[in-house]
């Protein structure tokens, strides 16, 4: 055997475990519904996985991230919404579940710190500039209207 | 007055954020207060993991404080804290086992039952024994409800079979110090 058809063998392997766990994905959560499969997929990029922090539970390999996907598979094709499925999980995981806070007096920050942050720029600038205005004497305004005029 | 501002305003900007920071960087990610704090547990009608003849229900947890302790025999840090566990048992503590199943489990393992029990006697016999009874978690659904997110989780439940306490971790001599040890005996008198 040569090194090219070694290659070739070695390529059509990793082809077909490739295409062979994929379709085993596919079978493992199917849906005869399009709506559905997309509210699934949605789901699971936007709930959070509880042991490993930073990962949506589509992405992760936990054990309780495969738990709460099954669950989310089985709620979807009870026909649940996504609002209900969401409130299912926060009930018991906690809003930590969830990608998107909800607004509490904790979190309403995130939205008025940089509005505030703004508010303040704009109060600067303003006070800023009117000050400058102020630090123009009489005199000052004649003398460039001198120097205007001679031009 | 200007001056002041100038360096003052960065300077108080600055020590907000380092305080913050430095927070961040000693609290425990992995700490989450459960959302079953102060409610009842979860209706629930579990199986026995040495014999599914023998039935729990919510009344198998009530009258007495129970810890629930959520483990398995796959879990190598559920090993380290039987030995303590048995140690509360020896003191009079309820300690009652939800079996967190994962070697039946297809996606995970292919044990049948028989060695899975076969396991867990062996385990018990060796590292201790703390357990009153222990529920099989089949599928990990229970967990689900319990907001459970891997084993070792240890759940404080109060005679009326409320969740006053949840610890995600081993159960070891300082956690039960410093998290346990007070609540556990306000509820024992109560």
């Amino acid at each position: 055997m040569n090194f090219r058809s070694f290659l070739i063998i070695l390529f059509g392997i990793i082809l077909y475990s490739v295409s062979h766990s994929a379709s085993s994905v596919e079978e493992k959560f199917s849906f005869e519904d399009e709506s559905k499969r997309a509210l699934f997929i949605e789901l699971g990029n936007e709930l959070r996985c509880p042991k490993c922090q930073n990962q949506n539970i589509a992405d992760s390999n936990a054990v309780v991230a495969k738990d709460i996907t099954a669950k989310v598979y089985e709620l979807v094709k009870d026909g649940k919404s996504k609002d209900e499925i969401i409130s299912y999980m926060k009930l018991r995981y906690g809003d930590f579940v969830h990608y998107e806070p909800p607004i509490t007096p904790l979190t309403l920050w995130l939205w008025l710190l940089p509005l505030i942050f703004i508010l303040f720029g704009c109060v600067f600038m303003f006070l800023l500039s009117k000050k400058k205005q102020v630090d123009i004497s009489q005199e000052q305004l004649q003398k460039a209207d001198e120097w205007l005029d001679t031009k | 007055m200007k001056k002041v501002a100038i360096f003052g305003l960065p300077l108080a900007f600055f020590l907000l954020a380092a305080v913050f920071l430095m927070r961040g960087l000693y609290s425990n990610p992995a700490e989450r207060d459960s959302t079953l704090i102060g409610q009842p547990l979860p209706p629930f009608q579990l199986v026995d993991v040495m014999d599914e003849a023998i039935q729990y229900r919510n009344d198998a947890l009530t009258g007495e404080v129970n810890l629930i302790n959520v483990w398995g025999t796959w879990c190598q840090t559920c090993a380290v804290e039987l030995p303590f566990l048995t140690q509360l048992k020896d003191q009079g503590v309820n300690v009652v086992g939800l079996y967190h199943e994962l070697d039946s489990d297809p996606a995970f393992g292919v044990k049948s039952v028989d060695v899975i029990r076969t396991e867990i006697t062996e385990m018990l016999k060796t590292l201790g024994n703390p357990y009153r009874f222990n529920m099989l978690d089949e599928g990990r659904r229970y967990s689900l409800d319990l907001g459970v997110t891997g084993a070792p989780e240890t759940f404080l439940i109060d005679k009326s079979g409320k969740v006053r306490l949840h610890h995600i971790g081993d159960l070891n001599q300082r956690v039960w110090q410093s998290k346990f040890a007070r609540l556990y005996s306000e509820l024992e008198s109560e």
